[in-house]
């Protein structure tokens, strides 16, 4: 019965060498999504290209009844898998910075790694940039240290808070996602520009 | 465009059926029966009383003795140190993290061994680890730090060791009395012997 390997049953560094091989994975899959390319990230902003939704509904979507048909196969232990922390106020605060990051440097962290592999030099500059920010939050960090930590709500599940099924969840944000799809298509349609795929 | 309108409604009727399935609770820590019988004829699960009177005296955070007796009866004699966790209460939120951790070796005890053995059953079935018992209860417990018993001469020669042992034991739990001494065999002395003469000549 899955996970196949539980967290604390492994050695931090065979854990960082899985790490490292889903990353290759992922990094591969940015890559082939054309997500090293800032004007289709940044087409998500300005509704020329809403790739950048699809591909990461389309994940979400895919694991998200993966995990349940395997739960219910019994394949699953779903009590030991891990799920993030949430942390209120600094998932706001950091969501705002990330979204503003993203559309005035038209990276995020992971795609300006992936950008940079391929030699773009914005991607660089990105990760300079991120590195300096983070340097800055480490050295200051006393000062954030309240509003980091305010606000911790544990591993909240959305359907736990909602007192929904995890299955009925589910359905409600699929028929979402297909809904953005959609419209996210049709907005293409209105603001579409010209091919730029031959530029970069 | 037809792709997408298959696309999306197989996405929405996948959506469907999980909605449908019924949620279910999957454990893979908990043992089926089978296993559990393979854990019991192992019988690794039971600690020595003399382990544990060691483990007490020489105050071995290792061990955390948990007392599955009622109330009343915990109140009324305890080992040294040890949590009182009634059977009823077992799976009390409240005794959760002491029941189920990694970090000491539980050691239930009862009278005899019976309530412990149940409650080291119910919690290796939940899949709970580091759970012990006592071997005997607290009667073994009586009947060997408490008050042991003289070996017959005949016994072996470890029946001796481990009787002087739980001698300093009993001392240790009830302060009463030394050990008596156990044997009237005088030490031997050492007969004279000539010397070997040293090896002479050759090349030394």
């Amino acid at each position: 019965m899955g996970p196949i390997i539980p967290l604390f049953e492994i050695s931090e560094e065979i854990n960082l060498l899985i790490a490292f091989l889903i990353g290759l994975g992922f990094g591969f899959a940015l890559e082939q999504a054309g997500f090293s390319s800032s004007r289709k990230l940044a087409g998500m902003f300005y509704g020329y290209d809403i790739t950048v939704l699809k591909v990461f509904f389309t994940a979400a979507i895919t694991a998200m009844l993966g995990l349940l048909f395997m739960n219910y196969l019994g394949m699953i232990d779903m009590s030991i898998v891990y799920v993030n922390e949430y942390f209120m106020s600094s998932a706001i605060v950091g969501g705002v910075i990330m979204g503003a990051g993203f559309i005035i440097g038209g990276f995020c962290p992971g795609t300006s790694v992936c950008a940079a592999a391929i030699g773009k030099i914005d991607a660089m500059y990105f990760i300079g940039g991120s590195l300096i920010g983070i340097l800055l939050f480490g050295q200051t960090y006393p000062l954030w240290e309240h509003l980091h930590n305010a606000q911790q709500l544990g591993s909240l599940k959305l359907s736990d808070t909602l007192g929904l099924p995890d299955g009925l969840l589910g359905l409600i944000v699929i028929v979402a996602a297909v809904g953005m799809f959609w419209i996210g298509e049709m907005a293409e349609k209105r603001f579409k520009r010209e091919d730029i795929s031959k530029e970069i | 465009m037809k792709i997408r309108f298959v696309l999306s409604i197989v996405l929405v009727c996948l959506g469907l059926v999980a909605a449908i399935l019924p949620q279910r609770q999957n454990s893979s820590m908990e043992l089926d029966a089978k296993q559990l019988l393979n854990e019991i004829q192992l019988e690794n699960y039971m600690i020595s009383v003399d382990e544990m009177a060691n483990a007490l005296i020489n105050n071995d955070p290792e061990y955390q003795l948990i007392d599955v007796r009622s109330e009343e009866a915990f109140k009324a004699y305890s080992l040294p140190g040890a949590l009182n966790i009634p059977f009823e209460k077992l799976f009390d939120e409240a005794w959760a993290p002491y029941i189920d951790q990694v970090a000491r070796k539980n050691v239930f005890y009862s009278n005899g061994t019976t309530l412990a053995s149940e409650v080291w059953m119910l919690t290796r079935q939940k899949g709970f680890k580091n759970n012990y018992i006592l071997r005997g209860g607290l009667n073994n417990w009586y009947a060997t730090v408490l008050d042991p018993k003289e070996p017959v001469a005949t016994d072996g020669e470890e029946a001796f060791f481990d009787y002087r042992a739980r001698l300093g034991m009993k001392q240790f739990f009830t302060g009463e009395g030394t050990p008596a001494s156990t044997s009237n065999v005088k030490a031997k002395k050492p007969v004279p012997r000539r010397k070997k003469k040293m090896v002479a000549g050759g090349c030394s």
